[in-house]
């Protein structure tokens, strides 16, 4: 970590380098429960956010909300200068550049993993078959499974599950990948190659906002690590400042749980 | 200490494995008993009454025509219990058809986010689900057939292309006696379907593109047909009405078109809570993952949504097929000579009523059969490989 | 670097009933389309409708021939009758409501959260078609009779429901449980008897036909149906053999065509001297062929009790028996009941089949008979009397279907 980043950030408006996604007041209503509550936050280009939290905070939301599997109801979300609006041409452009993990996988059962792997650049972008399936072999390589491409997602263990939606997402070629607690499905054995896979990924520059409570791949590789909780974003800081002497009581509190 | 000795055989009226068969027996006789004695009364009310419990009525003269078929009253019974069948099985095939294609549109119309569409389909589920298949019946006859349809002198004649009357509908169509060459053009044309299937797949896997071959492949049929009429001289004849009748076209009887309007109608309003059913079953992590993936609406549900939705859907969708087979049977009481209206004409005419009943029942059984034969073949085709 | 400022859209401020238009109707062109299309359509067809049921129908044909559809030819000496059972069954459903709910209060499942008005809006919601039916019927009678037996009816609900609550709510001796239970067992079948006594079984007509072969199917078919279930289960091949045989076969046939063998051939198989007449081979029929049916649905239900439930009750060292009445039956009867619900609404409607198949004139063949009368003949009203039969069964199978649903979440059958 370069002396020029503080170690404690006034917002989570100030990013590490250009900003290549901006949140401005976001609100998100479910029913007359506000999950979102004026979420202010940028993210640079190649920074890895993680963001921690007790459930219910809003930490999923936030990330569902950048690639509008959920609907903002008040504020501006921007992904690489394209805004979120009910254009369909606009959500499905930001939906090209932004890969998302799920915490369950989310795997298409009904076909094989390279054709899970395969199947948006083939519908999307129109890739000819043979390109495409020397892609997905590739992203399979990538994340250290190409000899599972003929099986079924039903035959595969939870971790190589993972890592082949992580495959997947990367198939599209994403400028931003959204990480939704993606460890938290699997064994603790699993939990550390899936851990491998995305702390490379890290390190070849990808942007990525991952929502997970690994400490460990915080301290590895986040630039910055944010805590929200209430639907608010809480404390920002980078992981030295967060698991050395966190400033809000609300932090210290949900870190000595989990810890 | 004393222990019962394992080795030793117990009594044999603690024995369990005795005891099961005692039971087993005491049980199968008393059925036994309970069918013997109907046998038994069947055999001596058929002796009193003279009735013969043979098959040989089925050799015997129909004594009756069947109307819009060649079958004559000289022919023998079985010949007209032949025809029924296939007019059972035509109307239950083009019947499965149509109420698949119409519940599946009111089954993703419930689901629709338009609040026109989805209020619509959930109204006509909702009404005609909780009808009686028969008043469903008995309004398409007596009230559409007969009093919505004209006369035949003032039958509607849109276009000069259709004829519409309470007597019958008529559609243009090929020539009667070229039946053999339009069967061979239309194995032409779904041979050309396929080919042009492949071809258009093998195409899109090299360049991107998509196949479109649903498309293609009917431009291809409609086009073999076009050629076969113009270059072959295959006459298309047009429907027209002379005097009281419909000449030309192929005219669909109106018993016909009552009975199977109504059971489309009515199986559709099961299917589609069975497309809803199916499609809500998914798990919504699906449809998000597509999502993310950028894939549109129709990729979404069309690539991943519906092959899912299919797996659920098919066992309860076969249970309708072969519903609607079963409820084609109600053509009997509409003049539509199917199967159990042959059955009962004949019966009618002096055939012994258990064995021709019987064997209606026997056709029923094997057409059900086959049925879901063939469901569960689709069925393994769709499973899903799981470890 | 791309900032705020060159974005390519801004959100508009928003406003609800736009915002609602937007979002359900006018989303994308083609959902715009589909919009003004079938809204056009669905408007005219409702236009038409609703100007058909209140302007143009000459609802006079089902005005005078009421108590043709409602109980056929039956004598008006013996109207009476009919009146006292309706109220005693009226009564008899309210004491087995109260039971249940009471039964539900003891063991927390009641929902309580409904009370004063909600609850009243709650029964409303869930029963007032029903009750609107019932004053329908009774809007185009002039005399006194029939408004005193809805009266009488909504009086005996009430009364029954609250006396049930009650004798719930209080420990009561064993031997008089044991008595009001076969008191409850027995009602319906008293209550057969007393209008038996007054006209026989084989001239009951009309809706009164549909509904009482329906209630008498599935009473009778449902001893048979667990029967067949466990054997369909059983380990003893035999057994098994038969049932399956059994239920597959009349799975594979259809019921009309079991009814038209019915009605010609049913003297063969039993003695000269009995002589079945057409509602008896019609109830006979239900019976055998709902069994079927309900062997699947009772198989299913034993399928979703557990097996560590059998297990359990065998390491208490209960007997065969004793474990499949006392442990499993018990459970897996309970899972079945909106099963059972949906079985009897399709019997119910399946019972028009009778009167196709061996001319009983129930309330569809008497709602096609009446627009044969000299009064109406040749007058193209078989609409409207197909409207009021459409109706009838259309209101109980909806109500029983929504309260087999509602029934279904409370039991949370499937969501385990």
């Amino acid at each position: 970590m370069s002396e020029s980043i503080e170690s404690v950030f006034a917002d989570a408006t100030q990013a590490v380098g250009d900003a290549i996604i901006e949140l401005e007041g976001v609100d998100k209503y479910f029913g007359s429960f506000q999950a979102l509550k004026g979420i202010d936050m940028k993210v640079g280009r190649q920074e890895v956010v993680v963001v921690i939290g007790p459930s219910g905070g809003g930490k999923s939301t936030l990330i569902r909300c950048i690639n509008r599997l959920e609907k903002h109801d008040r504020g501006r979300v921007v992904v690489d200068g394209i805004e979120l609006s009910d254009d369909v041409r606009n959500i499905q452009e930001v939906r090209r550049e932004t890969g998302m993990v799920f915490q369950s996988f989310n795997l298409f059962p009904h076909l094989s993993v390279i054709d899970n792997v395969t199947l948006a650049p083939r519908l999307v972008r129109r890739m000819p078959k043979s390109e495409a399936d020397a892609l997905g072999m590739q992203m399979l390589e990538r994340v250290k499974i190409p000899e599972q491409a003929r099986k079924y997602p039903g035959q595969l263990s939870g971790g190589q599950q993972q890592r082949v939606a992580i495959a997947r997402a990367l198939a599209m070629q994403p400028k931003v990948m959204l990480f939704d607690e993606p460890t938290s499905a699997l064994d603790p054995e699993m939990i550390k190659e899936v851990l491998e896979v995305m702390v490379e990924l890290a390190q070849g520059g990808m942007t990525m906002i991952v929502v997970s409570h690994e400490m460990g791949f915080a301290r590895a590789v986040a630039d910055r690590v944010v805590f929200m909780a209430d639907g608010q974003i809480v404390e920002v800081g980078t992981p030295e400042h967060f698991f050395t002497n966190p400033r809000e009581d609300r932090t210290k509190l949900f870190l000595s749980q989990i810890l | 200490m004393t222990t019962r000795q394992a080795g030793a055989r117990p009594p044999a009226w603690r024995d369990v494995r005795v005891l099961r068969w005692v039971f087993q027996l005491v049980v199968f006789a008393a059925v036994a008993a309970v069918v013997y004695w109907l046998i038994d009364n069947y055999r001596n009310n058929t002796a009193s009454s003279g009735i013969p419990t043979n098959f040989e009525f089925l050799t015997g003269p129909s004594s009756f025509d069947i109307p819009g078929s060649d079958f004559d009253q000289n022919q023998p019974v079985h010949s007209a219990i032949v025809v029924g069948v296939l007019n059972t099985i035509r109307i239950s095939v083009v019947g499965v058809i149509l109420a698949t294609a119409l519940g599946t549109l009111i089954g993703i119309g419930r689901l629709s986010t338009n609040w026109v569409v989805n209020k619509l389909s959930a109204v006509y589920v909702e009404v005609i689900r909780n009808l009686p298949l028969l008043v469903i019946v008995v309004f398409t006859f007596l009230g559409v057939v007969f009093q919505v349809l004209p006369r035949i002198e003032n039958a509607w004649k849109p276009l000069d292309l259709v004829v519409v009357s309470n007597r019958g509908i008529g559609v243009p169509w090929y020539h009667g006696n070229s039946g053999g060459l339009l069967l061979l053009l239309a194995i032409f044309g779904a041979f050309g379907w396929w080919l042009i299937a492949r071809w258009r797949r093998i195409v899109s896997e090299r360049t991107g593109e998509p196949p479109r071959s649903g498309f293609i492949g009917a431009m291809f049929l409609v086009l073999t047909f076009i050629i076969g009429w113009v270059i072959l001289g295959f006459g298309v004849t047009l429907p027209e009405v002379d005097g009281r009748q419909i000449v030309g076209g192929i005219r669909i009887d109106p018993s016909y078109f009552a009975v199977l309007i109504a059971l489309v109608i009515y199986t559709a309003s099961h299917i589609a809570e069975i497309v809803r059913g199916s499609i809500q079953a998914v798990p919504k992590g699906q449809g998000e993952a597509a999502s993310a993936l950028a894939l549109s609406p129709f990729q979404r549900m069309w690539n991943v949504v519906l092959p899912q939705a299919m797996r659920i859907a098919i066992p309860p969708l076969g249970n309708q097929y072969l519903n609607l087979i079963k409820n084609s049977s109600l053509g009997a009481g509409f003049a539509y000579i199917e199967l159990t209206s042959v059955t009962q004409i004949t019966v009618g005419n002096g055939s012994p009523a258990v064995p021709a009943f019987a064997l209606a029942l026997a056709f029923y059984v094997v057409l059900s059969l086959v049925t879901s034969a063939l469901v569960n073949v689709v069925n393994r085709r769709f499973a899903l490989v799981e470890r | 670097m791309t900032t705020l400022t060159d974005t390519r859209r801004t959100l508009r401020p928003r406003d609800g009933a736009l915002i609602w238009l937007r979002q359900n109707l006018f989303r994308s062109r083609l959902d715009a389309l589909l919009t003004l299309v079938l809204g056009a359509i669905g408007l005219y067809l409702m236009f038409r409708f609703v100007q058909f049921v209140f302007v143009n129908a000459r609802w006079e044909i089902i005005q005078v021939n009421l108590k043709l559809l409602l109980v056929g030819r039956w004598p008006v000496v013996h109207l009476l009758r009919i009146a006292v059972s309706v109220i005693a069954l009226a009564f008899w459903g309210g004491v087995f409501v109260g039971l249940i709910r009471a039964r539900q209060v003891r063991r927390g499942t009641a929902d309580l959260d409904l009370v004063g008005w909600r609850r009243i809006g709650d029964l409303g919601r869930r029963f007032g078609l029903l009750i609107a039916t019932v004053l329908l019927l009774l809007a185009p009678t002039t005399t006194a009779g029939p408004r005193m037996v809805a009266i009488g009816l909504f009086a005996a609900v009430l009364l029954g429901r609250v006396a049930g609550s009650r004798l719930g709510s209080v420990p009561l001796p064993t031997a008089l449980v044991r008595l009001s239970t076969l008191g409850l067992v027995i009602t319906p079948f008293v209550v057969f008897l007393y209008l038996v006594d007054a006209v026989p079984f084989a001239k009951w007509e009309g809706f009164l036909f549909n509904l009482t072969a329906a209630g008498a199917g599935i009473i009778l078919c449902f001893p048979l149906g667990v029967l067949l279930a466990l054997g369909r289960r059983s380990k003893l091949p035999l057994l098994r053999s038969l049932s399956v045989a059994y239920i597959e076969l009349v799975r594979g046939a259809p019921l009309y065509v079991l009814l038209l063998m019915a009605n010609v051939s049913l003297e063969f198989f039993v003695p000269p001297w009995i002589a079945p007449s057409k509602p008896l081979r019609a109830v006979v029929t239900f019976t055998l062929f709902t069994a079927a049916y309900v062997a699947e649905i009772v198989r299913g239900g034993l399928q979703s009790v557990p097996y560590g439930q059998e297990e359990a009750a065998k390491a208490l060292g209960l007997s065969p028996y004793r474990q499949m009445t006392r442990i499993v039956l018990p459970q897996a009867l309970r899972n079945v009941i909106p099963a059972q619900i949906g079985q009897f609404i399709s019997l119910f409607k399946d019972t028009t089949l009778a009167g196709l198949a061996l001319g009983i004139l129930d309330l569809l063949a008497a709602g096609q008979a009446i627009t044969q009368q000299e009064a109406y003949r040749g007058q193209g009203l078989i609409i409207e009397s197909l409207l009021f039969v459409a109706f009838l069964f259309w209101v109980g199978s909806f109500t029983m279907s929504r309260e087999s649903q509602r029934l279904e979440r409370k039991l949370g059958v499937g969501v385990r």
